[in-house]
């Protein structure tokens, strides 16, 4: 009797389901940067909402990445159905701090996968899954330095167009 | 059953049966009122789709179209109706023959090199 299972995939089923999961996660991050890039937009903040709607697309990149990972190494991705996002915020700040929040989640979750990966022996998910943990520090660190921008420059005459440039730069700050 | 040398069977309830094939690596699903053959990945797709029908809420529905469900065979390009007893019974047939399949991977990689018979 073959093994038919791993004839077909090298994915176990609870990976499987694991990064399948983080498919539908970094497809919520994408939409919920693109939410907080539209809010930005609405309320004359051009510069960081730009830097958002570039976040919005590395998410959907992430999310594209796993996917394909899914389907090369023989499993099945699904496309995930993302439900609704947050679209008003209360403040620019809070804007930031819900990006932070959302980062951390992530990390978190591809955190557990790495875990699980060493659980069932599959280092070749691990491996795969480390470019992630990787961008996860950094995506955190973009996070915090938005709100320690915030934190450095009052919002008080022109420190709102400061700060929408200056959060602007910090993509490039990491280059 | 000339066939046995290549098929083995990996699960069976009172309503169904499903074998693997060796010869063309696929599962079959016998199951009245159908008889398919998948590949595995169709095998894992057809398995969600039943396992994600809401049974619960085909329960406590109380119209006449709850009572069935239409579910397409992958490729087969054929469509049956199933009541909420045939869903039940198809959905633990799939999902034993998932542990069947489970079962033998890891006999497979525990057991190494070692040939596995029927």
């Amino acid at each position: 009797m073959k093994n038919l299972l791993r004839l077909h995939t090298s994915l176990k089923e609870e990976i499987e389901i694991a990064l399948n999961a983080q498919v539908k996660m970094e497809a919520e991050a994408s939409h919920k940067y693109q939410a907080m890039a539209s809010w930005l937009e609405q309320n004359g903040y051009e510069h960081s909402a730009n830097y958002l709607y570039r976040q919005a697309d590395e998410e959907r990149a992430h999310s594209l990445k796993i996917f394909r990972y899914i389907n090369e190494m023989g499993g099945s991705a699904i496309t995930p159905a993302v439900g609704e996002v947050t679209l008003d915020f209360t403040s620019f700040r809070s804007v930031f701090e819900a990006a932070l929040q959302s980062e951390i989640a992530v990390t978190h979750a591809i955190n557990r996968i790495v875990g699980k990966c060493r659980q069932v022996d599959d280092y070749a998910t691990e491996s795969f899954m480390m470019w992630f943990v990787n961008e996860q520090r950094e995506e955190e660190r973009n996070a915090r330095r938005a709100l320690e921008l915030c934190d450095l420059i009052e919002e008080t005459g022109t420190g709102k167009y400061t700060l929408d440039k200056e959060i602007a730069k910090i993509s490039a700050e990491e280059e | 059953m000339h066939a046995q040398s290549y098929q083995t069977e990996l699960y069976k309830n009172e309503r169904g049966v499903t074998w693997q094939c060796d010869l063309t690596n696929t599962i079959v699903i016998d199951f009245e009122p159908f008889r398919i053959r998948l590949r595995l990945p169709d095998f894992n797709t057809f398995r969600r789709k039943v396992n994600g029908i809401d049974i619960r809420a085909m329960l406590f529905d109380l119209s006449d179209a709850a009572d069935y469900q239409v579910l397409e065979a992958p490729k087969a390009q054929s469509a049956y109706r199933l009541t909420l007893c045939e869903l039940i019974q198809l959905r633990d047939l799939l999902n034993g023959t998932r542990f069947a399949l489970e079962l033998s991977s890891l006999l497979h990689e525990t057991l190494g090199e070692i040939v596995i018979t029927d």
